[in-house]
């Protein structure tokens, strides 16, 4: 007796086999046994390598559906097409009534009537000198439309694997033209060597067990039975992960980027006095972006301190009013410190980049923010009032235009972005400034990003920085939105769970 | 446009060189292109002025444009009584004007850019453009009382001024500019005929229409470099456009001048300055040619280039703004990018890492992240008070949308309401959110601060639950005890709430949210929170 293990597929295949004499087609074998093909297959492999299988081809006949049999077997038999009609009609029809309502043409009419009558199905008399059909519903299927269903569920079957009733209706189908057809095909027989049959006899009857449990285990009651098959092919509920948010993790790559390009991360805080977002960008005091309608103010709430020192606060106020010693003509207004107390939502992180230069003076520097700003507009599906912006500054003796124009290109680079446009445009607060545009592939167009240039003198020198300082930035959701094909910005905050759960993390 | 340019030019040629200029294409139509341009360039506000630049930029006709003025001998005197309304007054006569239903439109759109930009919204400066054979001069530019009555433009009837502020469009929107006076300024004529009522409304009587042919401009201001800025710009598209230039004589009570002065100016960059900021190494010829192109003047070169700058250039400040002269004149399309070499280290903020560290702390615990606004509406406030008074809360002014009112406090009614947005997905729901708070502290002064919090819901969420998570995310991400001491918050069921303690002192609260609260956001499952003052634990 074989020594080697049993898989659990063996040994039902085995047991299947069991006391058979002659060789059994394996799809029989299959469905006796309650395996898909592939999994008996895969047993006769495993047991023809353990001697305990035989298996070889046979050519054999089957009887098969042709077309005029497929049609009866998805439509229903002429007859019973006919009888439907009939029934429809409340039982009883005239039979020019009864022609014209059945689908099919004179010859198939006359043959279903004649049909449906020796069936008993329907019975025709005269009234009024016209032939009239009277007939009853009738549920049950007749030995023929059973057999046609076996065949069109099985696909073939064999003359000698038919049962005695089955073979008589045979000969009375294939008296119907175009019904059935017969074919060679060729099969697998399979049979128990001797080795087999001794292995065979020897199987125990197997208890199927639900699932193991530790007791199972423990006790080692497993040996000698087999877990019932389940349906694996059935849906499991879902799991939910948990997730850093799709702009959270767009940041994070950001941050990497930059951190990979050598630059420090900055923050700071969102409310600011009107000082550090307008002025010391030499914003003046009277510029349209500093209204109410463009920038939050908070309500009753004035910076007592605005920072930065007592020289910062005066060099900014000469900056303003006749450009101090920075050799600029100055906007030639009468700055006030008391607008440049008023506190601001910070309307772009410039505010912290500078408070950054006034602190630190670096005369070299790679320093970079992601962080919230606010703009007072009315939210749609383009524009937010609060949204994430991406800034990167560099300062150095020698860095220039092209620099600038070079560390953006490589900051998009890593963001896989390889096309880049740039041309002229304004800041108030850069002198030369740039517009950037970037090609996306995936969209076949062009997108406006971020906007850079040098910080003028006017903003620099008064803070103490004495060299170039080149500046980058853009908003960071419309990335986002183009990553995950969004056109509504307010998707990313609306915090759907479905979404959020849905969201695949790479793609 | 086409028909301005000094050479042939099709049109793919000029709307691929607009961007150039520093104009956005907003519209690209059979007829017309239509470009938005940077409140920088007021000389960009006509077509003239566009097509004065292109001429530059393509070689076509170079250097700074002179402009010849004339004398008119047309003299307006400035009333005492005006002064302390609107003190300044600038000018011109431009006779031979040829004018179109175009150029008339045209000249509409400049001046309404004007007054909107230079001239913010006419409460700085205002212009009035003017049918000079319809009036006899000298003019007085004086302040009247406001039942002084005059027929405004497209009125058809005699008004009073105060009429005009209620009843006519312009009144209507530029009216609060004269709110603080009891008198309003006026500019008529010898005869008494009304030019103008600026900022608001000119007179019909010199309505300009295609048969003008000589032109009065008249510019108020309450800034007179502004106004002058204004002038040369209007001027220079008038002069563009065929017309010749005549100065008017302006007399104020103590003082008399000259307009329009369209001298221009000097200023001086370093070759270096320029070469550096750009990473170019230009020869003296080059940056000729570059400055040329930009339509400036080039009085010599040598290691200081010495600029003219026409007067309606106001928004060269600098020598700065030279730079980018000559980098538009060089073309940006030239200019390639080169990457400079630093060895700088790059690094995270070391406050933001330890927030990293908490986010991954509460992903591993299987939370889900979500973020939301800082403004919110003053309703979602109110239901974390449980009824009391709002006054450590901070209020933003005029926001254009009413649910984004105030500052919010606390992250738990953000959870909430993501939550209360998600009741149809399924459950449990569990998430948490980063982010900053605000308030006013004990001194009166607006603060921010991060927080974390986390919110459970589902049919079985209790406190236990909550406290659970929160003792595993202080264990985890600090190694620290978590203690809960009974306390009572609004937005807490009474019994069922705690404050957090580490290291003893209290950062933040955790409990199951009050069914009040619950219903207030449609929510029909239990739900649990904690908030943490997490910049206090972390001592970052």
């Amino acid at each position: 007796m074989s020594t080697k293990p049993l898989h659990s597929l063996e040994r039902r295949l085995l047991k299947t086999l069991r006391g058979k004499k002659e060789g059994s087609r394996l799809e029989a074998v299959a469905e006796k046994a309650g395996l898909s093909l592939d999994q008996t297959r895969r047993a006769v492999e495993w047991l023809k390598a353990k001697e305990l299988l035989a298996a070889e081809a046979e050519n054999r006949e089957v009887i098969m559906l042709d077309t005029e049999g497929q049609k009866a077997a998805a439509e229903g038999l002429p007859e019973r097409r006919l009888l439907e009609q009939l029934t429809k009609t409340g039982g009883e029809a005239s039979l020019e009534d009864l022609k014209k309502r059945f689908s099919g043409d004179a010859q198939e009419f006359s043959a279903a009537l004649g049909n449906a009558r020796k069936q008993g199905w329907v019975e025709i008399t005269s009234v009024d000198g016209k032939p009239v059909a009277k007939g009853q519903a009738v549920k049950k299927a007749t030995l023929e439309e059973m057999f046609l269903s076996k065949l069109a569920r099985e696909g073939g079957v064999a003359e000698a694997d038919l049962a005695q009733d089955e073979k008589m209706i045979l000969k009375i189908l294939e008296k119907r033209p175009g019904y059935l057809k017969r074919k060679e095909e060729k099969t697998v027989k399979i049979s128990l060597t001797s080795q087999g049959s001794e292995v065979a006899a020897g199987l125990g009857e197997e208890e199927e067990l639900d699932k193991l449990t530790p007791d199972i285990l423990a006790t080692g009651k497993w040996k000698g039975h087999v877990l019932r098959p389940i349906d694996v092919e059935a849906p499991a509920p879902p799991i939910y992960p948990g997730k850093k948010h799709p702009v959270q993790q767009f940041i994070d790559e950001v941050r990497e980027i930059f951190v990979a390009l050598g630059f420090e991360e900055i923050e700071g805080p969102i409310i600011q006095p009107s000082f550090w977002n307008f002025d010391t960008l030499f914003i003046p005091q009277d510029h349209p972006a500093r209204e109410m309608q463009d920038t939050f103010y908070l309500a009753d709430a004035k910076s007592s301190q605005i920072g930065g020192g007592e020289r910062v606060v005066q060099s900014i106020a000469q900056v303003h009013e006749n450009g101090g010693n920075t050799g600029s003509r100055g906007w030639g207004y009468r700055w006030n410190v008391e607008r440049a107390k008023e506190t601001v939502l910070r309307t772009h992180t410039t505010a912290v980049t500078v408070k950054y230069l006034a602190d630190h003076r670096p005369r070299d520097a790679r320093v970079f923010s992601v962080g919230r700003v606010f703009r007072n507009e009315k939210t749609n599906f383009k524009h937010l009032d609060e949204f994430y912006q991406i800034e990167g500054i560099a300062v150095g003796e020698k860095v220039s235009m092209r620099d600038l124009m070079g560390l953006l290109s490589r900051f998009y680079l890593k963001l896989g972005l390889t096309k880049v446009k740039f041309w002229p445009t304004f800041f108030p607060y850069t002198e030369p400034s740039l517009q950037s545009m970037v090609y996306f592939e995936n969209l076949g167009k062009w997108v406006e990003l971020c906007g850079m240039g040098i910080f003028r003198p006017e903003v620099t020198l008064p803070l103490g920085v004495k060299n170039p300082v080149l500046a980058w930035g853009g908003g960071l959701e419309r990335l986002v939105m183009l990553r995950h094909g969004i056109t509504d910005i307010r998707v990313l905050y609306d915090n759907s769970l479905s979404w959020l759960r849905g969201l695949p993390l790479c793609r | 446009m086409l028909a301005l340019l000094r050479r042939p030019l099709s049109k793919l040629n000029l709307v691929e060189t607009l961007p150039y200029l520093g104009l956005d294409i907003e519209e690209e139509a059979e007829e017309y292109v239509r470009v938005e341009f940077n409140p920088n360039r007021p000389d960009f506000s006509s077509e003239w002025g566009i097509a004065r630049a292109l001429n530059g930029l393509l070689g076509f006709e170079t250097g700074a444009p002179r402009y010849q003025v004339g004398r008119s001998g047309v003299a307006v005197k400035v009333d005492e009584s005006v002064l302390d309304v609107r003190p300044f007054f600038v000018g011109a006569v431009v006779k031979n004007v040829e004018l179109d239903d175009e150029s008339i439109r045209q000249l509409m759109a400049m001046q309404d850019d004007l007054d909107n930009g230079l001239g913010r919204r006419r409460s700085k400066v205002s212009t009035g453009l003017h049918n000079l054979d319809a009036v006899k001069p000298p003019f007085t530019y004086k302040a009247v009382p406001p039942s002084f009555e005059f027929t405004p433009l497209g009125q058809g009837r005699k008004m009073s001024m105060t009429e005009v502020l209620r009843d006519v469009e312009t009144g209507q929107k530029f009216g609060h500019i004269l709110k603080d006076f009891s008198k309003y300024p006026v500019i008529v004529d010898r005869e008494g005929t009304v030019l103008s009522f600026p900022p608001v409304v000119n007179g019909e009587a010199t309505r300009v229409s295609t048969e003008t042919r000589n032109m009065f401009i008249d510019i108020t201001a309450t800034d007179g470099k502004a106004a002058e800025d204004v002038l040369a710009v209007l001027l220079a598209a008038l002069a563009d456009q065929g017309a010749q230039l005549e100065s008017i004589e302006v007399n104020y009570p103590s003082s008399r001048s000259v307009t329009p002065n369209l001298a221009s100016t000097k200023m001086n960059v370093e070759q270096s300055y320029i070469n550096g900021l750009l990473g170019l190494n230009l020869s003296q010829e080059e940056f000729t040619e570059c400055l040329k192109r930009s339509r400036l003047g080039v009085e010599q070169v040598n290691e200081t280039i010495t600029v003219e700058v026409p007067r309606y250039r106001s928004d060269i400040l600098h020598p700065v703004d030279i730079v980018e002269e000559v980098e538009i004149g060089y073309n940006v399309v030239n200019l390639t990018p080169t990457f400079p070499a630093s060895t700088d280290v790059g690094r995270l903020s070391s406050r933001l890492s330890a927030l990293d560290a908490a986010r991954k702390v509460l992903i591993g615990l299987g939370l889900i992240e979500v973020m939301n606004y800082s403004l919110i509406s003053r309703e979602m406030l109110v239901s974390m008070k449980g009824g009391a008074e709002l006054s450590r809360e901070l209020r933003v002014e005029n926001p254009k949308s009413g649910e984004h009112e105030y500052l919010r406090g606390s992250l738990i009614a953000s959870l909430l309401s993501t939550l209360s947005k998600n009741i149809h997905e399924e459950y449990p729901q569990k998430i948490f959110e980063i982010g900053k708070v605000f308030y006013r502290g004990e001194d009166g002064e607006p603060r921010e601060e991060y927080r974390v919090a986390v919110a459970l819901a589902h049919a079985e969420a209790n406190y236990t639950e909550a406290k659970s998570y929160l003792a595993s995310f202080l264990k985890q991400l600090l190694g620290a005890e978590c203690v809960t001491v009974p306390s009572d918050y609004p937005v807490y069921a009474l019994g069922r709430a705690a404050e957090i303690q580490v290291d003893s002192k209290d950062t933040g609260g955790i409990g199951e949210i009050a069914p009040a609260v619950l219903d207030g956001y449609s929510l029909r499952v239990p739900v649990s929170a904690f908030e943490l003052r997490i910049e206090a634990i972390l001592k970052v």
